[in-house]
């Protein structure tokens, strides 16, 4: 320690860097030391600017500051000694913020007095009413403008969602067209596919198809081509055996000479009428639910018209069904089924044949084909006992009750689908040529007219009309003849004004002669008249004209209630009073 | 006169030769509801149906080791309706695959006097019970949802008792012997009530202990 040589002591600051960051070699970037004018900067912000210059805010808060002071004081002394010749470029500053200081306080003390308003009152300041014009202007059309870009930019917000909602219109979801589906169609999952019920099972059919569509996804396709017009995402796939349009012809015509041609009913397609805005699988599956309906009304009846014995046998060839109503007459329903194929329209001419079809009795068949469908959900059915089977609660009652064969066939029903359509088609047919005959004799007699009043409101197997037979200028007289014909299925039934009721048959001539015999009746009448005009103002007196009179209306209906078919002609000749009489 | 002449061939045609093919499950009461709208939905668009029936079950001991028994029902509902008799054979063992339970089945309409005609024929009343519920079709199908009740006093059937907090559930269909589409129809059927209730052949031999 003592008789070494002398070491020179170096002291010197260590290079103490911080470390900024560690590279993955190894090597160490520092932190660069701060430079003087960054290192001046530093020792500014810990100024005291109370402690200045001035001594005059000394009082009570330079104390609590003095403990501040002192420990800066050094640093500030270090500050001010090391940098004294840039203190000048610093002092204009430092003055400047305590003078700024000292105006806040000063505000600060004024604001604290006001409010109390004891000792100060503020007062406002009378505005300069006329502000620039040209300032009014430029602020006006700066508040317009800025008013202008927000409601663009709505404008601009709104066009765009207007304008995706369409795209996504047009591009429709799935799963919303399956929504739409489904609240119409029946649709089940099965695994993973989506299959539907067209048929009317749950609503009381008994026919065997099972009616079973398919839905079938069609969102694969390229969003960059152009969408067609008809574009759904969604495909239903119905049986091959539903496809195309299909309905029921009945017609009446002439017995057809020859039994070759049966079987081979031409078909002309009807245009389907779709509503604006139906979807196609929409108008897919109603075409299919009506091919199968169509289908299950051909299948009763044809096996009506196998099993049911009627006098005159039924003819099933094929998809159509002959019978007979009337003599002479041929009654075919048949079941036209098209399945689209536009080859074989092509080849027909475009103007149908005229057209015998009866859309009422069509109109008819499905009418009763659904009400077949009612009664096998009417809760008639339903057992009681549930353990009972289903069958028609009458039905039950025939074991227990011990009903004999008459009154079991009474129970159930007789009349199946093409009876009953056979019945229409005959009244059809019997009214069609009531009027015929009717319009053809009156345009053919022309003195007495003959009017024909048909009721509006007549049933499928009667309608009504009234014939009235007058002639002009004695409607007085022609009073007595007013026929009420009502007509049924094979029977005409004629009930005069005085209530004589006649039966005529179906003949179209038994109903000629009938009214014939009417408008003869009433020609008699008519002869009568002018004699009775001369006689009366030549020589008899009143009374006695009455009496004869009498006994001529006494006479006319005496023999016209004992026999219609008399043809009463009186003569009346003044010289010797003679009635004659003659009966045809 | 003479009288007909009787044939000692047995009968073998019209109701004689029927079978049921039965499907039973259970329901709490809490989920009754839900089962109820879901079967609204499933099956004929109907008016949904409701029933009280009393049905007695009847015994007839012979020699022979099993009785024979026969289940007389009558509608509390509709007091008119004739009684319902009715024999169920034992279950057919068939292969395993078939997914329903079948048996023979015999149903006869009455008349009110049959407690006395069985009573006379030597039956005699084993037990008796109220169901009442509702009954539902869908085509050919039947599916019966009811409440059981333990009749307490014999012939009063005011005075009853719920036998469980359930219900029982079957689907059954009545079908001439041969045709066995129809266990198809009612797997599938089961099959759409999965959820709610779990429709399964329960052979009632097994259940005796």
């Amino acid at each position: 320690m003592s008789g070494g040589p002398a070491v020179r002591v170096s002291i010197e600051s260590t290079c103490e860097k911080q470390v900024q960051e560690v590279a993955l070699d190894g090597t160490e970037t520092y932190v660069p030391p701060l430079s003087m004018s960054q290192n001046l900067a530093k020792l500014a912000q810990r100024i005291d600017f109370s402690q200045g210059s001035d001594s005059e805010e000394d009082g009570i808060d330079g104390k609590p500051r003095d403990r501040e002071w002192t420990k800066q004081e050094p640093e500030e002394e270090e500050g001010t000694v090391k940098f004294q010749p840039s203190l000048w470029p610093w002092d204009s500053v430092r003055n400047n913020l305590r003078s700024a200081l000292t105006e806040m306080c000063v505000l600060h003390d004024v604001l604290s007095v006001v409010k109390e308003k004891k000792y100060m009152a503020l007062d406002p300041v009378s505005q300069d009413p006329t502000t620039p014009q040209v300032f009014q202007l430029i602020s006006k059309k700066k508040s317009l403008g800025t008013a202008a870009q927000l409601l663009l930019k709505g404008a601009e917000k709104l066009s765009k969602s207007v304008a995706e909602n369409m795209e996504n219109r047009r591009q429709r979801d799935f799963n919303s067209e399956l929504l739409r589906l489904r609240s119409q169609w029946k649709l089940r999952k099965v695994g993973d596919k989506i299959l539907g019920d067209l048929s009317y099972r749950s609503a009381g059919s008994l026919f065997p198809h099972h009616g079973t569509f398919e839905v079938i996804k069609n969102t694969d396709l390229d969003l960059d081509k152009k969408l067609p017009e008809d574009y759904c995402p969604l495909d239903v796939q119905i049986p091959s055996d539903l496809e195309g349009s299909a309905y029921i012809k009945v017609s009446i015509q002439k017995q057809a000479p020859d039994i070759g041609d049966l079987g081979t009913v031409t078909l002309f397609r009807r245009p389907p009428k779709t509503k604006a805005g139906t979807q196609q699988w929409h108008v897919k599956l109603e075409a299919a639910q009506n091919v199968l309906l169509c289908k299950e009304i051909f299948a009763q009846l044809s096996r009506e018209a196998v099993q049911i014995k009627s006098q005159i046998p039924h003819i099933v060839v094929k998809n159509q069904i002959i019978s007979q109503p009337f003599p002479g007459l041929q009654l075919s329903i048949s079941l036209c089924h098209s399945t689209g194929e536009k080859k074989n329209h092509r080849a027909t001419p475009d103007k149908p044949k005229p057209d015998d079809h009866l859309y009422v009795l069509e109109h008819n068949l499905h009418q009763m084909m659904r009400e077949f469908h009612k009664q096998q959900l009417s809760s008639v059915v339903m057992p009681h006992p549930a353990s009972a089977p289903f069958g028609h609660k009458r039905m039950r009652l025939a074991g227990p009750m011990a009903y004999d064969k008459a009154e079991i066939t009474s129970l159930q029903h007789n009349e199946g689908l093409l009876e009953k359509i056979i019945k229409q088609a005959k009244h059809i047919f019997l009214r069609s040529r009531t009027a015929r005959t009717i319009d053809s004799l009156a345009s053919r007699i022309e003195d007495p007219q003959i009017q024909a009043h048909w009721s509006n409101i007549n049933d499928v197997f009667e309608s009504s009309v009234k014939v009235l037979i007058t002639s002009q200028g004695y409607e007085q007289i022609c009073k007595s003849i007013q026929l009420q014909l009502n007509i049924g299925v094979e029977q005409i039934r004629v009930v005069h004004r005085d209530g004589r009721v006649v039966t005529l048959s179906h003949q179209e001539q038994e109903l000629q002669d009938f009214l014939l015999s009417q408008v003869s009746q009433i020609l008699h009448l008519l002869i009568l008249i002018p004699k009775y005009h001369t006689y009366n103002s030549k020589t008899l007196t009143g009374n006695t004209l009455l009496l004869h009179l009498y006994i001529f209306y006494f006479l006319f209906f005496k023999l016209y209630l004992a026999d219609s078919n008399c043809i009463i002609l009186f003569e009346n000749c003044f010289e010797c009073n003679i009635f004659t009489l003659v009966c045809l | 006169m003479e009288a007909p002449q009787v044939t000692v061939m047995p009968v073998t045609g019209g109701t004689i030769n029927m079978m049921e093919y039965l499907l039973q499950g259970s329901v709490f009461d809490q989920a009754l509801e839900s089962l109820l709208h879901r079967l609204r939905g499933l099956c004929d668009n109907m008016e949904p149906e409701t029933f009280t029936d009393h049905e007695l079950v009847y015994l007839l001991k012979g020699q022979q080791g099993n009785p024979f028994i026969l289940r007389a029902r009558r509608s509390l509902s509709h007091p008119t309706s004739p009684w319902h008799l009715r024999y169920l054979g034992q279950p057919e063992v068939g292969d395993k695959s078939r997914h329903a339970l079948v048996r023979n089945c015999v149903d006869v309409a009455a008349s009110h006097s049959l407690p006395e005609f069985l009573n006379e024929m030597g039956f005699r009343m084993d037990h008796e019970f109220v169901a009442n519920g509702h009954i539902f079709r869908k085509g050919a199908m039947k599916i019966v949802v009811s409440k059981l009740s333990r009749i307490l006093v014999p012939g009063n059937t005011e005075n009853t008792e719920r036998l469980s907090l359930s219900f029982l559930v079957e689907l059954s269909v009545l079908a001439p012997a041969g045709q066995d589409t129809m266990s198809e129809d009612m797997r599938s059927f089961a099959e759409q009530l999965k959820p709610l209730v779990h429709l399964e052949k329960i052979d009632p031999s097994k259940q005796r202990h």
